[in-house]
């Protein structure tokens, strides 16, 4: 950077005071110290010089630095080294080689500087992506209702959701079981097993599945334990990863699958027996005689007409509890049902002498409903009253209005044998026949189950007993007047 | 001259019924109880060479029967053949029974069961003629 013209010509004044000062005095010194005029006089010349340049250097290094400020002081040391900014370079030759390569070195230092902060920048709100990932497979994890955890080849425990803390009976949140030994945590030894083992094994592919029972609190649940190997992102193996699932419920759905099977094929083999028996003696001419023939075949059509009843009243239950059964919903007057019923059975009611009888309120007993269905419930609780009353006994239907619920009530109530009191809670139930009354009378066990089915299922209604052994029994049920809807129709 | 005595026990009366007659026409003499404490008694009265009983029956189940009779110095050595409509069968370790000879499934043939009354009857007279 050049000076200014308006300093040229104080510095020239200054410049040329300064030489004749000098010069005076050394050509003073040299006379002092002995010396003769011309070597006293070529002494005072060389001092003048070095002075006048000296002072000219400084001059000029002062006017340059104090116009900078203390943060322009690397550029501008910069540019004097490197001849930059058209400022004439200071140093010339290996000196100012190196300059430029040692500006090199501090730009790109500079640059690499400024690249770097970029790069952090970036893996700061990588990282806080990556948080929120986190985050967001904890909440997923925790939302879960399957216990998971994840423990790496150390058996640490480095991922678990709420499910397993609960499922496992461990206090706290999840996050306070990390980072510690799956054996201290987990105190199941079949799981822990499991996991080691699944480790050791080292196969991704191979997903170990058992079955477990754990207490979780209430009652034992059945759970499945899948543990499967995963890799890391070196592609040698991660860990493992244990999934608990409750399949209690499933056990248990399984089992009354089981028991229905079983229960079904006893009921329907018990009369097929009789059939395959009758007929195979019918073939082997083991009935000489018409009377006994006859009898034979009374028999076989009895237990023909058994096992299609019990077919057909499988069929009902299962469509009614499978949700898929085509419902018409009309009015259905339940007096007329009665009356149909008490019609239907009239031969049975006079072959044992019992005496049946409708009474109803003057008021309409209409309903919404199934007409067919409806038919069923009532038929089936009036056979079960002629069945299940000694001859000469009394059977009465009763109509009511539940004003209340709005509801239509129907009552069968016998003078029959009555129904032991802990036989009442499981009347209902599929295939469930008291067995003091088999010999009494024979029935599919289906009956009653189908009968609560088509009330409360298809039409919301209620169904119930009452009775004292001995005493007779009265089993009613409510169909509410208007449908609003029901969940298995 | 009578073939043997035999005692059959179902709460089902056509089953009785049909059983009774085929062994009846077989030359059995027979006798019949509708579930297993009835058929107990009528046990305890009159010693019989073969009980035919339905598995699932009120009050006693034909295993129970078969269990009673095991324990009891009169019928012990009583044969007994089981009629069962359970449909997995019965588990193994309820036939260790030593007096269940044999157990059959429903429906069955009514010349079947003749067939193992039979064999039945023949393999304990002749076991019991070796004993003595």
């Amino acid at each position: 950077m050049a000076l200014g013209k308006g300093n040229i010509i104080p510095a020239m004044l200054r410049s040329i005071l300064l030489s004749l000062v000098t010069a005076t005095t050394g050509l003073v010194c040299g006379m002092i110290f002995g010396l003769d005029y011309r070597s006293a006089l070529l002494f005072a010349m060389t001092i003048t010089i070095v002075v006048v340049l000296t002072d000219m250097l400084l001059q000029r290094l002062l006017s340059r630095n104090s116009r900078r400020r203390t943060s322009d002081w690397f550029t501008w040391a910069t540019d004097r080294i490197g001849g930059r900014s058209g400022v004439e370079p200071a140093w010339t030759g290996v000196h100012a080689v190196h300059a430029r390569e040692l500006s090199a070195a501090i730009a790109g230092i500079v640059g690499e500087k400024s690249d770097l902060q970029g790069e952090l920048r970036d893996l700061e709100v990588t990282h806080q992506v990556a948080q929120a990932g986190i985050r967001q497979v904890q909440m997923a994890l925790d939302a879960l209702q399957d216990a998971v955890i994840v423990t790496n080849t150390f058996d640490e425990i480095t991922v678990m959701n709420d499910a397993a803390c609960r499922i496992l009976g461990l206090d706290g949140p999840a996050s306070d079981h990390l980072q510690k030994p799956c054996g201290e945590v987990v105190a199941n030894d079949s799981i822990t097993t499991a996991i080691n083992d699944t480790c050791r094994s080292g196969r991704v592919a191979d997903t170990r599945r058992l079955e477990i029972e754990i207490d979780t609190g209430s009652q034992p649940g059945v759970f499945e334990a899948c543990t499967s190997c995963f890799r890391s992102s070196h592609d040698s193996i991660g860990g493992v990863i244990t999934v608990l699932r409750d399949i209690t419920r499933e056990r248990e759905i399984s089992q009354m699958k089981t028991d229905f099977v079983s229960k079904a094929s006893h009921e329907l083999r018990t009369p097929l027996s009789s059939i395959r028996a009758y007929v195979e003696m019918l073939v082997d001419g083991e009935a000489d005689d018409p009377r006994s023939r006859s009898e034979f075949y009374k028999v076989m059509q009895g237990e023909t007409e058994r096992l299609s009843r019990l077919i057909d009243n499988m069929l009902n239950i299962s469509r009614i509890e499978a949700g898929i059964d085509q419902i018409e919903r009309v009015s259905v007057d339940m007096s007329v049902l009665v009356d149909r019923a008490m019609d239907t059975l009239a031969p049975q009611a006079q072959a044992k002498q019992i005496s049946m009888s409708k009474r109803t309120e003057p008021v309409s007993v209409t309903v919404e409903g199934d007409e067919d269905l409806l038919y069923e419930v009532i038929l089936n609780l009036l056979s079960n009253g002629i069945k299940y009353t000694p001859e000469g006994g009394r059977v009465t239907v009763s109509l009511d209005l539940d004003n209340l619920s709005r509801s239509v009530v129907v009552s069968v109530s016998d003078t029959g044998l009555g129904i032991p009191p802990d036989a009442l809670p499981k009347l209902f139930d599929k295939f469930y026949r008291v067995e003091n009354f088999k010999r009494f009378a024979k029935g599919t066990g289906l009956g009653l189950n189908l009968c609560k089915n088509i009330v409360e299922s298809v039409h919301r209604g209620q169904i119930g007993v009452d009775s004292t052994l001995g005493m007779g029994s009265r089993f009613w049920f409510s169909i509410p007047m208007r449908y609003s809807g029901s969940q298995a129709a | 001259m009578s073939n043997g005595t035999i005692l059959v026990v179902d709460d089902e009366a056509h089953i009785v019924q049909v059983v009774s007659l085929k062994l009846k026409n077989a030359g059995y003499d027979v006798l019949t109880a509708f579930d297993g404490e009835e058929a107990f008694e009528t046990l305890m009265r009159e010693p019989v060479d073969l009980v035919i009983t339905d598995y699932q029956m009120p009050y006693m189940t034909g295993l129970e029967l078969a269990r009673s009779m095991s324990r009891h110095p009169l019928m012990a050595e009583t044969p007994v053949l089981i009629l069962t409509a359970r449909g997995f069968g019965l588990d193994d370790s309820d036939l260790q029974i030593e007096n269940v000879k044999e157990v059959l499934t429903k429906p069955f043939s009514p010349r079947g069961i003749l067939d193992r009354v039979a064999s039945i009857i023949a393999l304990n007279t002749r076991g019991k003629s070796e004993a003595a």
